[in-house]
């Protein structure tokens, strides 16, 4: 079923339905914010009780039962709608430069999508692995022209994004040596060129 | 302000040539009198997705009427965004709205610079005051967007007398056509709005001939009427019924406070009509 909505159209009761992306809630109804086609997604059945808690979970404040509405731009125009970095997500970025305190990269991909816009991060060497912060050397774990796999964890300031790699399997993807040949990596903090032999220090992120 | 950095045409106003046995021409005083319903608006066209680079755009057409004595609007819009800001901004938990209105220099008989005069600099402060209440500005945190209108075709008069003062009331409608077709442009951008905006004019007028008092009419035209006292400009959301920007201008008695009221509410009318334009132009595009 794919009915079409435009902004301002009433979606149904909040009672209803949970808001998804382009909706909005007004005096307790649901509204369309996008022209696009609306999509009703049914709750995922809630794990069974077998699984244990082991952390303290709120289970009052969303009812979880409850199908999402939301309204997406697929059909609507063959163009990707602009996503931004939210924070929690993963992105692609390339390092642009370096200095001792930080990382300066720009991201590539967010999620699925490829950005249009340019938008610019910062992996402070605070936030490059999760151990031993103080011995971080970001001359050690980066170098410009790398690919590096990244979670946003701030808006940051007025520029840029700050960007995490305190994970195993977050950090660089994709690097090259100092005689310009494509790396692989041997293990969590080197990468060695095929040609020359010599690795160099990189964060490495583990492989899938 | 003087534009020393290009070569402008020639100042004043240029005409298109005249022939004298052309029978369209209204010999007498190129009155042209209504022939719509008082309530009722020209005929709009709408198209969204007209320009492919910009992430969003949408072109309108009014109607000309009287058969070529009065030349139609025609307004091109195109959203570009949202995109990151420059290094220089400060943060911004929401969208930066920047609206553009700029006459293209043929628009009109008088002819218009490349800089922006204190009219466009006027329309678009008021557009952007009109679509910074249908925008949902904090989902789209750290980024701009521009809206940028070019008048092709301004709503003027094509005679040769009669346009000094007449000029100022078209503004009054071309700021409608820009609100109704920037807030397709929006949709088209996939920016997040509370409703479809639009816009809508007023105006108390007298005609000529017959001398009896003024009435209201909606979308004026000032070649149909012998004067119009004032108009009205108003941005409204039909779902929500909220109006976003007002604009009067013109001479009304300051103790008549129900005129003013019938003159808005007249306007929320024009508003509604161009809206309906604008659902089924959106409906278009899906379909």
């Amino acid at each position: 079923m794919s009915t079409l909505a435009i902004p301002g159209q009433l979606l149904g009761s909040a009672a209803k339905f949970q808001p998804g992306p382009g909706t909005h809630i007004h005096e307790s109804n649901l509204y369309s914010s996008l022209l696009g086609s609306v999509v009703i997604t049914q709750p995922a059945k809630a794990p069974g009780p077998t699984k244990r808690l082991n952390k303290i979970i709120n289970t009052t404040t969303t009812p979880a039962e409850l199908p999402t509405i939301s309204v997406s731009r697929s059909g609507v125009s063959e163009k990707q709608r602009e996503t931004l970095p939210e924070v929690g997500n993963i992105v692609l970025c390339r390092v642009i430069r370096i200095t001792p305190g930080q990382a300066v990269v720009a991201i590539l991909i967010c999620g699925d999508t490829v950005l249009d816009a340019e938008w610019q991060g910062l992996i402070r060497a605070q936030d490059v692995r999760a151990t031993e912060k103080d011995r971080v050397k970001i001359y050690e774990s980066f170098r410009p022209g790398d690919i590096v796999r990244a979670e946003v964890i701030s808006l940051g300031d007025q520029a840029n994004y700050y960007l995490s790699t305190a994970r195993n399997e977050l950090g660089v993807i994709i690097a090259s040596s100092e005689a310009g040949n494509a790396m692989y990596p041997v293990n969590w903090k080197e990468y060695r060129d095929p040609e020359t032999g010599l690795s160099e220090p990189r964060k490495v992120a583990k492989p899938y | 302000m003087a534009d020393r950095r290009r070569i402008n045409g020639p100042a004043g106003a240029t005409l298109p040539p005249v022939y004298l046995n052309e029978d369209a021409q209204p010999s007498d005083d190129s009155k042209i009198s209504r022939t719509r319903a008082a309530n009722a608006i020209r005929k709009l066209y709408l198209k969204t997705g007209v320009t492919p680079s910009a992430s969003g755009s949408a072109y309108l057409e009014i109607e000309a009427p009287g058969g070529g004595a009065v030349s139609g609007l025609k307004l091109s819009c195109t959203v570009h965004g949202p995109r990151s800001l420059p290094r220089s901004t400060p943060f911004s938990p929401h969208i930066i709205l920047s609206t553009h209105v700029k006459y293209a220099p043929f628009a009109t008989k008088q002819r218009h610079g490349y800089l922006r005069d204190p009219m466009e600099r006027d329309l678009g402060t008021h557009l952007e005051a009109a679509l910074r209440g249908a925008i949902i500005a904090d989902r789209w945190p750290k980024s701009g967007v521009d809206v940028i209108i070019s008048i092709i075709e301004g709503d003027q008069d094509r005679q040769t007398s009669k346009s000094q003062e007449l000029g100022s009331w078209e503004t009054m409608n071309a700021l409608a056509g820009c609100i109704t077709v920037a807030s397709a442009a929006l949709a088209d951008a996939g920016i997040d709005c509370v409703d479809t905006i639009a816009g809508g004019v007023a105006a108390l007028v007298k005609d000529a001939g017959d001398n009896n008092s003024p009435r209201i009419v909606i979308d004026p035209i000032p070649l149909e009427h012998e004067k119009i006292l004032s108009a009205c400009c108003v941005a409204y959301l039909p779902t929500r019924d909220e109006v976003t920007n007002l604009w009067f201008k013109g001479d009304l008695p300051a103790s008549d406070m129900e005129l003013y009221t019938q003159l808005v509410e007249t306007g929320i009318q024009a508003a509604k009509s161009a809206n309906l334009v604008l659902v089924e132009c959106l409906h278009e595009t899906m379909g």
